[in-house]
Parts: structure tokens; C-alpha cells; sequence
């Protein structure tokens, strides 16, 4: 059978079932730029926490910007090589953009490309206007933070397609790439949310509903759309083994502070604290969601996600944030539960190790219920997600 | 956004800065130990920046020293908490000179450090300074353009993206594409136009609230209250201090007073007072006026406050006619009415009265904004130029230089534009004489105050960098034998 697919060339549907074979290493190229740009990331946080000074040629950026160009030159090319020079096979497996033909995760690495060093300039011009990095949160930073999303995107779409389309072993390798790039997935959700995920805040209802609003979503659509029977918890795996081995990694790394006024004179580099606990709720939500999915509405699937999330995230983050917080136990080089920042004060070194003060049962209640529903919404739009991730085969 | 970019557009935005009316330059003229040293030190216009700092060996080239380190001290954190300074860098173009720049990070008090090490020994300069965004960069049009343009295309390709998620991504390999598809795609992509344009406005709005939070942080000068009345045959001139914004805290006397407040006259009577008002309590303030014309004045104040901090409030006041004149409240309050002033020029000289002039003895070329500048004068009498002066308030002489529109106004001396009183402040809490929430007891200040070395002759030179273009008036005093003199001058700078 023939299938006309641009007018004047035909297709054999042999083609259908080969795996385009520029896509692989293009899937394993973009997917280590995501490790760049999520470790390069990490990093630069952990500079600006101990060592404050910056510039463009900080190992960390040139690590950031290393995953930008890789993503982005190797798009590029296969773009290119698709458009110009590709065999029927890749260009069957491809989607067309303003001309040219290419992956579609290709063109979300372009994009994340584009935003990034859109996101340069006007970085520049931030820092002359309103001063150097004063909110990690700023408009030019969300430009490059979307840019830097996109390139995890980017891999996560190049990895899903491969999966989707391959059979037998290579699907499970897949399936395994795929999960280690929804890891990163995480990674970039739970670094965004760094400021409102102090060790103090971890008992507040704002911390609950911000994690309600982004992880059920992630951890939904990764166990849904992954071909692993725990999609989900290798995913959270990868994120916390990640953030683990970073935080106990960087740490070791001697330090001094390039800036001041200096209210704690670190002498190492300070890593982020210990990640959320996400493995958790994500062996409820694959164990529930393999058995439920297909037997309940999307709807009902949703609500009882949601709320597993919530209650398993709950049952093992609150008391372990107790420890971080109020046990000098945690106050070591294993649990991390004593970084500071250098210009931290003394007075708010203190408050890091008490929780921020609870409000009455009935308002932590109504918080914790908002929580419940940002969790179940989040779960809904996440199983959406997912069964469209399913649907990805370009 | 390109709305925004608009508006942001207009440029940059001047306000005033702090010990001082709009001229936040740094210069000071001193020693580093054994080493003769002028610090120049231009604050960045926004919190956090960099502060470019440039040391010069007043005795040209010297082959003794090796290294000119800088550090960045904030008064809050003390030495204990400054980072490590940096090497300044010989400047190529210029002898003897070094620099570098350094990140002030917060708002409030700092000191650059500047230590010179050599053969002869090592050597620190102590040189306050104020660190206050002053200003916001506005776009340069290409700058505006090229964001624009980069947005335009990140959003028409996110569309495009939207499109193929629907489309063709979800086929498989070599499937075509349906025209129900098709259609759905496009749905997918109009429906989300919007959405992104929710988003852009989103962040639109959210850059606004930035932008305004920012403005409410700018520096801006103290205003204080001031009410003027007849009472017992005098006028008295009563001030508030009280700020809503807290900056003024507990005030340490500077040149041995608490406050020195400048009035000069707007509408061209040629009139300039030097008081110092007498402290009644945290916020209050008392001046018995001297017999000044009747008109409108611009009013400065200059205090320094113990955590290091020099503040000039600024404010208007009218003199009303009828008032009676008073004999001077404090021995050190001096004012002049000038007929005629000169301009700044070779052999230019002002009459001081009781015999004396004082001559320009500067450079012969016109003055240029953003420059050092020696503003040289000699003290002459019938005799040619005299030999030594008295200390005016510890100092040979004091200038004070406004501009004609009074947006410019500072108070210097041979010394430079530092206040001597923060110097004192970052020496003591160096000792640890200070802390955080301690108070300095007002005679280790001005005890602290170094005059030791501070030459006394009759010409002196007072260095300066002019802000911006404009007319000027300087005022200079002088206290050649037992009464406080002014000469004023005029000039115009490039």
C-alpha cells in the first residue's frame, strides 16, 4: 500500500514500522543537553550561594550554554540533513515548520534554543536596570527558564516518539531513556519552586499547593505515557538520585565568597537542600493508575491520583522536613540540613531552623483542602497529557 | 510587550543621589599609610552593581609599591564580612594610576578599602560611600527592536508548535494528514493565540509591578519639615526631621557639628549662609537665622548618621520681609550677600573682605563634567599670598558647589567630597567600638576625625568631578585670620 504524503512522492508503509536512524543519536545528544542544562543549572545556583560573583564565563553557565548548543546545533542539523538531504524514512518521521521538515521534539530544542539567547540580552539589560539577580524569579529568567524547559521538553517529545514507534528491547531501552529525561522533567519543576521550598516553608500550606500544582501533573503524565510498568517511580527515582548525588557532590568542592557583605563565611560550595520526596507519591500514583486506568472515568482516575499524591507526598515529607529542620542530627554533610547562603544573617540562619509559625487547625485545614483540589486538577490535566504523550510518534 | 517597551524607552531616569544632591562621585585625597593616594570611585546607578574604582599615587610613578588591593566594606557586615579584595589593574593610558570595579550588593553604607603594599610597607585608605540605586536604564531603540523582533518570532514558532503537536506529530511515520486533523490543529492553534497573549500581558504586568516596586526604592532625598517665626526679637527656623522611610537614624556630628545647613538665595540676590542648627532631640532642630535679605532660598542639610551614612535633605523656604536680624547663633555660622560675582578664570579673583581675595590659581582650560578636576584657589592679601590659614571647622577650607537649577549641591574640602565622620565611623567599627544596634559616643567621632596631617597653607586645591554640564556657583570659605570669609565664583562647565 502506498500513502501520498507530499503531492508527487510516494511512501511504502514499510517505511512506517523503521525507526528513522538519525533519531537515535539525536534523542541521546538532546537528552544529555538536558542533563547539561539541568546540571549547569544546579550549579549556577550553588555558585550564587557560595560564591556569588558572576559573569558569562562561569563553569556553570558554560555548562548551561554547552546544553543549549548541543540541543540546538544538533536540531539544527538533523533540521537540515531532514529538509535538504533525508532519506524517505526520516522524513516520513518528521513535521514540517515554516518549509522544513524535522522531529517534532527537534523544533521545541530550537525553540527552547531561540528563547534562551533571547533571554541574553535581555538578561543583560535587567541586571544594568534593575541591578544584578536581586529575585531568581524575573521576567528574563523565566525567558531562559522556559528555553531551558524546552530543551528537556525537547528530549522528552525525541525519546517519547522513538519509544512509541519501537518494539522489543529497544522500546524498553527507550522507555528507560524516557524516564530518566521525565527525571529531569521534575528536576526543572522542583528547582523553579527552590524559593518556596525552604526548609522552614516545608510545613506551610503555600509550599503543599505549589508541589499540588506541578507534580501530580509530571508524575500522572509520566506514568501514563512511559512503557514502564513504574514510569512514574523511575522518573521521581532519577529526579531525587539526581538531586542527591549533585548535592552530596558539590559540596566537597572548596569555596569562597566573591561578594559580600558575608554574614556566613561558607568555605565549600553550598548544594541545594534534600529533594522532595516524590518517589513516594509516585509508587501510589503507577500502582493505582495500572490498576484503575481504563476501568474508571478519566475523571474518577484523576481525583483518586490527586488525592494518593497528596496523601502519600504528606505521609513522608512532613515528618521528614521535622528532622531537617529541628534535628541537629540532619545538620551534616549527608542530610544538608545546615546550608546556608553567605549572606544569610545569623537572625535568619536561626529561622531556617524553625518552622515558619502554623496558622489555626481550621485555616491549615482549608489550605490543605486547597492543596487537595490544585492535586486532583493537576492529576486530570496530567492523565490528558499523558494520553497525548502516548499519541506521539514523530 | 512592545507597548511596555514604549514607555520604557524614554531613557534613563536621573535622581539624586545621596551625601550630596546629584553628584554620587567619590573623591577623596589622602594617604594609604606611607603612600600619597587620590581614590576616585563613580557608585553604579543601580543595587546590586559594580563601582568603578580608580587610585592614582599622588607622587606619580613609585617603584616601591607592588600592589593596590581593593575591598568592598559594608558598614553593617564590617571588615569581618567583606570579601577579599581584588588586585587594581594598572591603567595603561594613565601614570601612576590603578583600577578596578567592584560589586556593591546592598543598599546603605560601604566603604572602598583601597590598600596599597610596597616596599615602604602596607597602607589603607578608608573612602565611604554611598551605595542607592539612583536611576533605571531605559531601552535603547535597538535593543527594543531586537527583543521585539526575537519575541515576535518565539511566539509566531510557538504557534507553529501548537500546530504540529495536533498535526503531524501524532501520526505515525508516513501517515497522512487528514483534513479532520487538520482542522483540529488549527482550533488548537487559535485557541491558544490568546492564551499566549494572556500570558505575555501576565508577564507584562508582572514586569510593571517590578518596574514600580524598584521605583519606590529609589533614593531620593529626605525632606524635612521647616517652619519659620519671630519669637523674642529673632527668627527662629525650626526643622523635622522625622522620615517616613527611616533613614535617619541617631546623628554623629560631623567637623564637629551635628548638622551644617546651607541656605541660598533663588532669585539671583547673591546670597549663601553656612549654619548649624542645634539639635533639640532624635528629630528636632533649631537655627536662630542670622540677618539675611528677605526671599526665597533653597535650604540643604547635611548630616551623617552613626552608621555611617551621609544624607543631604533639601527643601524651600521663603524669608519674609520685616524679620529682624540676629547675632549669629554659633561662632562657625559665616554668610555672605555677593554683589558680583566672577567667573572662573585665569587670574579671576573674588574679594573676601578684611582685606583678602581669593585668587583661581586652576587649570587655564575650561572645566569638562566627568572629569577630576583641581579646583585650586590661593588666599592673598595686600601682601601676594598668604602663608597659613586658620582651621574652619578642622578644615583649611570648605567649598560648596551647586548648580544653577539646584540639582547638583555638595559640600567639599581639600580632602574631597567624603565626609570625615563616616571615615571615622568605619575605623571605630573596625576596633569594634560599634556594633550593629550600639550607639558611638560623639567625641570618639570627632576625635577619630583625622586633621593631624592636613596641610594648612594659603592655596589649597579641592578635588572635584563635575556631574554633568551646566552654570555653577562655588562658594568658597576661608578663615585667614580669626573670621570665617566666602569667596564665590562663578562657572560654566562643558
Amino acid at each position: 500500500m502506498a500513502i501520498a504524503l507530499d503531492p508527487g512522492r510516494t511512501y511504502t508503509a514499510e517505511l512506517r514500522s523503521t525507526a528513522a536512524p538519525i533519531s537515535v543519536w539525536h534523542a541521546y545528544a538532546v537528552s544529555f543537553a538536558a542533563v547539561c542544562v539541568m546540571v549547569g543549572v544546579y550549579w549556577d545556583i550553588s555558585w550564587h550561594m557560595s560564591i556569588g560573583r558572576d559573569s558569562f564565563w562561569t563553569p556553570a553557565h558554560l555548562v548551561i550554554q554547552a546544553g543549549g548548543l548541543i540541543a540546538g546545533l544538533s536540531s539544527g542539523y538533523v533540521a537540515l540533513k531532514t529538509t535538504f538531504r533525508g532519506t524517505d524514512a526520516e522524513r516520513s518521521a518528521s513535521v514540517g515548520f515554516w518549509g522544513f521538515r524535522a522531529p517534532f521534539g527537534a523544533w521545541i530544542c530550537i525553540w527552547g534554543c531561540g528563547a534562551m539567547l533571547t533571554s541574553a540580552p535581555f538578561d543583560n539589560w535587567w541586571h544594568n536596570a534593575y541591578g544584578l539577580d536581586v529575585q531568581i524569579v524575573s521576567p528574563p529568567h523565566t525567558v531562559l527558564a522556559l528555553g531551558i524547559f524546552s530543551i528537556v521538553i525537547g528530549a522528552l517529545m525525541l525519546t517519547m516518539a522513538l519509544q512509541n514507534r519501537a518494539t522489543g528491547a529497544e522500546a524498553r531501552r527507550l522507555a528507560l531513556l524516557v524516564s530518566a529525561v521525565g527525571g529531569l522533567f521534575i528536576m526543572n519543576f522542583a528547582v523553579f519552586i527552590t524559593e518556596y521550598s525552604e526548609r522552614m516553608m516545608l510545613h506551610g500550606t503555600l509550599f503543599y499547593q505549589i508541589v499540588c500544582v506541578l507534580f501530580p501533573f509530571a508524575l500522572c503524565g509520566l506514568s501514563r505515557a512511559g512503557k514502564l510498568d513504574w514510569s512514574a517511580t523511575a522518573s521521581a527515582g532519577a529526579f531525587m538520585g539526581v538531586m542527591l548525588v549533585l548535592m552530596w557532590t558539590i559540596e566537597q568542592f572548596p569555596a569562597t565568597p566573591k561578594l559580600g557583605p558575608i554574614y556566613q563565611h561558607v568555605g565549600h560550595m553550598v548544594s541545594l537542600s534534600w529533594p522532595l520526596w516524590l518517589v513516594v507519591p509516585a509508587v501510589g500514583i503507577d500502582w493505582l493508575r495500572r490498576r484503575l486506568d481504563g476501568r474508571v472515568s478519566t475523571a474518577t482516575l484523576a481525583a483518586v491520583l490527586g488525592a494518593a499524591f497528596l496523601a502519600a507526598f504528606m505521609v513522608v515529607e512532613w515528618p521528614f522536613a521535622s528532622f531537617l529542620v529541628l534535628n541537629p542530627a540532619a545538620r551534616n554533610a549527608f542530610f544538608n540540613g545546615n546550608n546556608v547562603v553567605y549572606w544569610a544573617t545569623n537572625a535568619y540562619v536561626a529561622h531556617t531552623h524553625q518552622f515558619i509559625p502554623a496558622p489555626s487547625a481550621a485555616v491549615f485545614a482549608r489550605g490543605i483542602g486547597i492543596a487537595l483540589v490544585y492535586a486532583i486538577g493537576s492529576s486530570a490535566v496530567g492523565l490528558l497529557w499523558g494520553r497525548r504523550l502516548t499519541a506521539i510518534r514523530r | 510587550m512592545s507597548k511596555r517597551w514604549s514607555i520604557l524607552a524614554v531613557g534613563a531616569i536621573a535622581v539624586v543621589a545621596s551625601a550630596h544632591v546629584g553628584s554620587p562621585n567619590v573623591i577623596f585625597d589622602g594617604n594609604a599609610g606611607p603612600y600619597p593616594v587620590r581614590v576616585v570611585v563613580r557608585p553604579p546607578m543601580v543595587v546590586p552593581g559594580r563601582a568603578e574604582v580608580i587610585v592614582q599615587l599622588r607622587n606619580g610613578v613609585d617603584p616601591t609599591v607592588k600592589h593596590v588591593m581593593i575591598r568592598p566594606v559594608f558598614w553593617r557586615a564590617g571588615v569581618a564580612g567583606a570579601p577579599v579584595g581584588d588586585e587594581a589593574a594598572p591603567v595603561p593610558t594613565a601614570r601612576a594610576t590603578y583600577s578596578g570595579l567592584l560589586w556593591l550588593m546592598a543598599a546603605g553604607a560601604y566603604s572602598v578599602y583601597v590598600t596599597v603594599q610596597g616596599t615602604r610597607g602596607a597602607g589603607t585608605a578608608v573612602v565611604p560611600v554611598m551605595s542607592f540605586a539612583t536611576g533605571r536604564l531605559g531601552f535603547s531603540p535597538g535593543l527594543a527592536i531586537l527583543l521585539a523582533l526575537l519575541g515576535l518570532v518565539l511566539v509566531a514558532a510557538l504557534l507553529t508548535l501548537v500546530y504540529a503537536a495536533v498535526a503531524e506529530s501524532q501520526l505515525a511515520p508516513g501517515e497522512p494528514l487528514t483534513p479532520a486533523r487538520r482542522r483540529r490543529a488549527r482550533i488548537a492553534t487559535a485557541v491558544a493565540l490568546p492564551a499566549i497573549a494572556l500570558i505575555l500581558f501576565g508577564g507584562a504586568k508582572w514586569w510593571q509591578s517590578v518596574d514600580a516596586e524598584y521605583q519606590r526604592t529609589l533614593y531620593s532625598t529626605p525632606k524635612p519639615t521647616i517652619e519659620i517665626r519671630s519669637a523674642g526679637g529673632q527668627n527662629v527656623l525650626d526643622m523635622s526631621t522625622l522620615d517616613p522611610t527611616d533613614r535617619i537614624s541617631a546623628l554623629i556630628p560631623d567637623h564637629g557639628k551635628i548638622m551644617h545647613l546651607f541656605l541660598i538665595s533663588r532669585d539671583g540676590a547673591g546670597t549663601f549662609a553656612h549654619l548649624h542648627p542645634t539639635q533639640l532631640d532624635s528629630t528636632n532642630f533649631r537655627l536662630t537665622l542670622p540677618p539675611l535679605p528677605a526671599g526665597a532660598y533653597r535650604l540643604f542639610a547635611d548630616v551623617t548618621t552613626e552608621n555611617a551614612t551621609s544624607l543631604t535633605l533639601t527643601s524651600a523656604v521663603t524669608l519674609p520681609q520685616g524679620m529682624p536680624g540676629a547675632a549669629a547663633g554659633d561662632s562657625d555660622d559665616a554668610w555672605t550677600t555677593s554683589a558680583s560675582v566672577p567667573q572662573i578664570a585665569p587670574n579671576a579673583a573674588a574679594a573676601l573682605g578684611d582685606g583678602f581675595s581669593l585668587a583661581w590659581t586652576g587649570a587655564a582650560d575650561s572645566l569638562r563634567a566627568g572629569e577630576t578636576t583641581d579646583l585650586r584657589f590661593t588666599v592673598r592679601d595686600a601682601n601676594g599670598p598668604v602663608n597659613r590659614l586658620e582651621p574652619y571647622l578642622g578644615m583649611a577650607a570648605h567649598a560648596v558647589v551647586m548648580r544653577d537649577d539646584g540639582s547638583v549641591f555638595i559640600h567639599l574640602h581639600p580632602m574631597g567630597t567624603i565626609s570625615s565622620a563616616t571615615q571615622a565611623v568605619f575605623a571605630l567599627r573596625d576596633r569594634g567600638d560599634t556594633t550593629r544596634t550600639g550607639h558611638l559616643p560623639s567625641a570618639d567621632v570627632t576625635a577619630a576625625q583625622q586633621m593631624a596631617d592636613m596641610p594648612l597653607g594659603g592655596t589649597f586645591a579641592i578635588p572635584y568631578e563635575f556631574p554633568k554640564p551646566g552654570r555653577y556657583r562655588i562658594w568658597v570659605q576661608v578663615k585667614p585670620k580669626g573670621r570665617v570669609l566666602t569667596g564665590t565664583f562663578d562657572v560654566v562647565v562643558r
